[in-house]
């Protein structure tokens, strides 16, 4: 049954990493957690352990992966704030599998989250027939994490309207939800924590109360620094994915990789790498999930269509698609890139160069 | 073979200072040997002395140039300077055991001797950084060595260190032949002090980690006279100077330091108060108070977030005490809500500070900086030696309401003082550009005291005893190289403005010896420009400029002679011309003595002239107009002549774009010059008219808009038309289908011709 699952849970992926890491511990541990906060920086910035070999979950950047266990071991909230893409999410799910073993207590910031998805709800029915009590009321992940002593996620918590966001401040500096209607009190247990996940460039946000910024610690992750460390993310990260997707196609050289991260982190930062040319940029963020997520269809398509290895055709479609998100802007800047800055490039690009010619 | 003590340390450490005092209290030495050069020990009294106030540093400089310096900074937390206290409030024997700082200056060196040894192994230190995976050495040191826990680990740490950093460099450092020769040295003087009847117990050396095992080592042995008298010297000097906390951060580029002094100062705080966390918690404490001066709220809350947070990383490396850089990432992340531009100057406030060290009046200045301090206090200008900027507005002229003469002129004392020092290059005050009415009287500085102006104070000692005679021998020498007689000009107008009648005369000279040979009318130009102006100003200065008087009529008439034959040329060259007519003019209007009557005799001569470029001689026709040389009807004459049907229709442009550089209003208010150009204008064919356009175009380009309404009412009055009307067409703005014709006519046209 279980590989009828689209995605599994990160502490059920890398079961045998954790379970190899919580077998060789020997720093303390904190209350509630399961590791000690080396081990944890270890499960996501890679090792070895014994002869097990850790993967590393977060590449580059290892001092703010630092900073976020620290601030966890402070029983502080912490908050993840970057550009889309920047594996905010990815982050806070490694290290809630990690420290608790469980990155399932997760509540899904929208538009439409309402404060009592963040509390607690009721069983309208049972409400009804028999009153308030405990069986009739529904926790909210948050809820559960304080009984238990465990580290709740709040995924993209500035897309919630300002008051429901506000319904965590009390929460963080009480550490205590009342429930007026059962007269009752529940105090949170010792390792209690939450990690929120706020996008800071996306359209149709929300910005956070000075209030409820004051009750995180903020780790602002960003953009991979430099292109090896963008490459060595995609691959590992599309090496990953297409394993549990069934592609039937090839993992994407490196010289694939390479050029599809060239292009996006030049279009994202609005110059070329040698920073001899300013390149428009693109409305869309190019971020590097993006560029996963191009890779992988890119491997689809030619598993799918094509000799099961990524043809330039295939990978032009995917930039294509990735790149121009508003027609007539984007078109124009994707041109120009072609142009300018593709068509010069020699050898190892003029195939590229002409594929996505001939889609434009 | 019994060795003395050796205590190891880091330069500018806490830690190093606090567990040597304890190791000294322990030992009771009755000798302390510090490294540092041995000719420091005048200096002693000096940096022990009641009033002196670290940081402080002491410099060495070759008495000859190139000047070559090197430097020993102190702080409060130096290990080296605590000993030196421990010494005076102990009544022990203290000394440098170093290379005498004539050697290390005269030592070849590849690399820059500014820095202390330390900065050579830099290549070490990023192997090591590799290893212990940090960010930087700098915490690897704090965290290791710094955050020690008692004086034996702390004394242990150190030497093991650097005996292992000794393993890797051994022989492959260039500047290895430096130390053993340093080590000999060393060990020289240690034998001294055995022959001065002190048991090797009774006597500590403090030097730097890397040298312990050097000194330790059985087979070395001390250096001999005859190997003492075979280095090579160069005749030094020392003095010991106030120093600051920004020169001691490596951000300002004087390698020997540290990049935090003022963090590192709490560190000391903190070890004094023996209070581990003591520096965590000011550090932050400092950063919010910072913050919140500024205008951004920070709650106590976050601050005691942030400390926790720092210890809880620090743990994460396995130490109990957080350093700078488990603070500063704290910080950033709960007070700076994630970005370190947030608290970046709160950040660089708290690590570097800008905390500035003094020194007992006339402590072991060079005289030149004695002279300094003396002409401070004499010109009121003491409130101005401090590290915040201010300003300084200065009134050169007499102040009449006071009594004495010297009150009265004080402000241009003041000026000729400051000229002076910006002569010298000694960064104490710059002036503002002031573009006033008062430009003349007035003088804005922008003053701020440095150590870094301190130091080229000290360097600016080889030119001189005293701030003048270092500046006169700096323009003497200015004059010596100088290439053209502009460069000379510049001295003299520097001369002037520091009140050097002396270098004025110098000076003179030197213009009046080159000026034979110089060729160019632009050089002469702006020379007498430069004459011209310190002559018009020269009396507010109290100088006398006649001396100037004969020079100036000398390089004045050589430029009228040749000015005619430089006249042909293209536009390019003709802007530079036009632009040298203008000096030569302005200085002839300004000065009676200067000959005008062959200034416009060359006008003249320019004006007329058919075979040089018309736009010199059209300039040439402005001056002579606005200065009344021409009347009315000589012009009317002229315009029809250079306007006439035949004359290249570039030239002829260029002619009047020449007229029109100068004097606007008194084109305007001559009607038939107007009716000239209209008629002028009519004879043209399309082709040469549009050739013309271009050049009438630029021509009118500066006339301001009332003039230009003025221009339409003398072609409304031509064409018979009312003035407004043509005013609005001429005024307004092309419209779209107006400038579609334009660019379709014009497209494909040379514009380069």
């Amino acid at each position: 049954m279980k590989e009828q699952i689209l995605r599994l849970p990160a502490e059920q992926l890398f079961q045998k990493e954790i379970d190899a890491l919580i077998a060789a511990e020997h720093d303390p541990i904190p209350t509630g957690w399961k590791m000690s906060p080396r081990s944890v920086r270890t499960y996501i910035c890679g090792g070895k352990v014994g002869k097990t070999v850790i993967t590393p979950k977060y590449i580059g950047h290892e001092r703010l992966v630092e900073i976020a266990i620290a601030t966890l071991v402070t029983d502080r909230a912490l908050l993840l704030i970057g550009e889309p893409g920047t594996a905010k999410s990815w982050l806070s799910e490694h290290l809630t599998a990690a420290i608790n073993g469980d990155s399932t207590k997760v509540i899904q910031g929208t538009a439409g989250t309402t404060e009592e998805q963040i509390r607690y709800s009721w069983n309208y029915a049972m409400l009804i027939a028999q009153g308030p009590s405990q069986e009739a009321m529904l926790k909210s992940p948050v809820f559960h994490a304080m009984e238990t002593g465990t580290i709740a996620r709040m995924e993209e918590i500035s897309r919630c309207a300002s008051e429901v966001q506000d319904a965590l401040i009390s929460i963080l500096s009480e550490k205590r939800i009342s429930v007026p209607e059962l007269n009752m009190e529940v105090a949170a247990q010792k390792g209690f924590s939450v990690i929120a996940t706020a996008n800071t460039r996306d359209k149709g946000v929300n910005e956070m109360s000075a209030a409820l910024k004051r009750r995180f610690n903020i780790v602002v992750l960003p953009a991979p620094a430099d292109l090896e460390s963008e490459m060595e993310i995609v691959r590992t990260r599309v090496a990953q994915l297409s394993a549990g997707l069934d592609l039937n196609a090839e993992l994407p050289e490196d010289n694939v990789v390479e050029r599809v991260c060239t292009i996006f982190r030049e279009l994202r930062n609005g110059e070329t790498c040698d920073r001899s040319q300013k390149v428009k940029s693109t409305s869309g963020v190019l971020s590097t999930a993006e560029a996963i997520s191009l890779l992988c269809n890119s491997m689809a398509l030619a598993g799918s269509f094509g000799n099961g290895t990524i043809s330039e055709e295939d990978l032009a479609a995917g930039l294509q698609g990735a790149i121009i998100k508003e027609e007539e802007k984007d078109n124009v800047a994707w041109k120009e890139y072609l142009e300018n800055v593709m068509k010069k490039r020699g050898m190892k690009w003029s195939g590229l160069y002409k594929a996505c010619r001939e889609l434009l | 073979m019994k060795h003395p003590y050796i205590f190891g340390i880091r330069h500018l450490s806490p830690a190093g200072a606090w567990h040597l005092l304890r190791f000294l209290e322990e030992k009771n030495p009755k000798l302390v040997l510090v490294e540092g050069p041995e000719d420091f020990d005048e200096q002693l009294k000096n940096i022990t002395h009641k009033d002196t106030k670290p940081p402080i540093a002491i410099l060495a400089y070759t008495k000859e140039a190139p000047v070559k310096t090197i430097l020993y900074p102190f702080a409060e937390y130096s290990p080296e300077y605590q000993a030196i206290l421990w010494c005076k409030s102990n009544h022990r024997k203290c000394q440098f055991i170093d290379l005498p700082s004539e050697v290390f200056l005269g030592l070849p060196s590849e690399k820059n001797l500014d820095t202390k040894g330390e900065e050579g192994h830099m290549s070490v230190y990023e192997k090591l950084d590799l290893q212990t995976g940090e960010d930087g050495h700098e915490t690897f040191w704090e965290r290791v060595i710094e955050h020690a826990g008692n004086t034996e680990e702390y004394h242990k740490g150190t030497n093991t260190f650097g005996i292992s950093l000794r393993e890797i460099t051994k022989g492959s450092e260039s500047d290895w032949p430096e130390i053993l020769v340093r080590e000999a040295f060393m060990r020289r003087k240690i034998e001294e002090a055995y022959k001065q009847g002190y048991l090797p117990e009774e006597i500590v050396v403090v030097t730097g980690a890397y040298h312990v095992a050097g000194l330790l080592d059985e087979e070395a042995q001390p250096m001999t006279d005859e190997e003492f008298h075979s280095l090579p010297k160069s005749p030094a000097n020392h003095t010991l100077m106030p120093y600051s906390n920004y020169r001691l951060s490596t951000r300002s580029g004087y390698g020997a330091g540290n990049k935090a002094p003022a963090y590192y100062a709490l560190l000391w705080e903190g070890l004094c108060r023996e209070d581990l966390n003591f520096t965590a918690r000011s550090f932050l404490s400092r950063i919010a108070g910072f913050q919140r001066i500024h205008g951004t709220p920070v709650s106590s809350a976050q601050v005691i977030e942030a400390v926790r947070l720092a210890i809880s990383l620090a743990q994460l490396r396995g130490s109990s005490v957080p350093a700078l850089r488990d603070l500063r990432d704290a910080a950033v992340t709960c007070l700076g809500e994630g970005s370190f531009s947030a608290i970046s100057l709160a950040v660089a406030n708290t690590e570097i500070g800008t905390g500035i060290g003094a020194l007992p009046d006339g402590v072991s200045r060079t005289s030149i900086q004695e002279d300094f301090y003396r002409k401070l206090k004499e010109l009121k200008l003491e409130k101005y030696r401090d590290i915040t900027i201010q300003d300084l507005t200065l009134d050169l002229r007499e102040n009449r309401r006071v009594s004495s003469q010297k009150s009265a002129f004080l402000d241009l004392h003041r000026s000729f003082f400051l000229h002076q020092l910006r002569v010298l290059n000694v960064s104490f005050a710059n002036q503002e550009v002031v573009n006033q009415e008062s430009a003349t009287w007035a003088e804005q500085w922008v003053v701020r005291w440095t150590p870094e102006a301190e130091i080229e104070l000290v360097e600016a000692a080889l030119k001189g005893d005293t701030v003048m005679q270092a500046a006169s021998f700096a323009m003497k020498e200015r004059v010596e190289e100088a290439e053209n007689i502009s460069e000379i000009a510049l001295v003299i107008e520097d001369a002037f403005t520091c009140g050097m009648a002396a270098a004025v005369n110098y000076a003179t000279a030197g213009l009046q010896a080159m000026a034979v040979d110089a060729a160019s009318v632009q050089e002469l130009a702006s020379t007498a420009h430069r004459l011209s102006v310190v002559v018009q100003y020269g009396n507010i200065r109290l100088l006398d400029w006649e001396p100037l008087v004969p020079i100036l009529q000398q390089i004045f008439y050589r430029a009228c002679l040749i000015l005619p034959a430089e006249c042909v040329c293209d536009d390019a060259a003709g802007k530079n011309i036009i632009e040298a007519m203008e000096h030569l003019n302005s200085a002839a209007l300004a000065h009676d003595f200067l000959d005008s009557a062959s200034w416009l005799g060359t006008l003249k001569e320019i004006a007329e002239r058919d075979d040089l470029n018309t736009k010199i001689s059209g300039y040439a026709m402005a001056v002579l107009l606005e200065r009344g040389c021409v009347d009315t009807e000589k012009l009317h004459l002229e315009v029809q002549r250079r306007l006439s049907k035949g004359m290249p229709a570039e030239l002829g442009a260029g002619w009047f774009e020449g007229l029109a550089m100068k004097n606007h209003y008194a084109l305007i208010a001559r009607l038939s010059l107007w009716e000239s150009l209209d008629n002028y204008l009519d004879t043209l064919n399309d082709e040469e008219f549009k050739r013309a356009l271009v050049f009438l175009r630029r021509a009118f380009a500066d006339f301001s808009a009332v003039e230009k309404d003025e221009i339409a009412e003398n072609l409304g009055e031509i064409w018979g038309l009312n003035g407004q009307q043509v005013s609005e067409v001429i005024n307004a703005d092309l419209k779209e289908e107006e400038q579609q014709i334009i660019v379709e006519s014009l497209d494909g046209f040379d514009f380069d011709f």
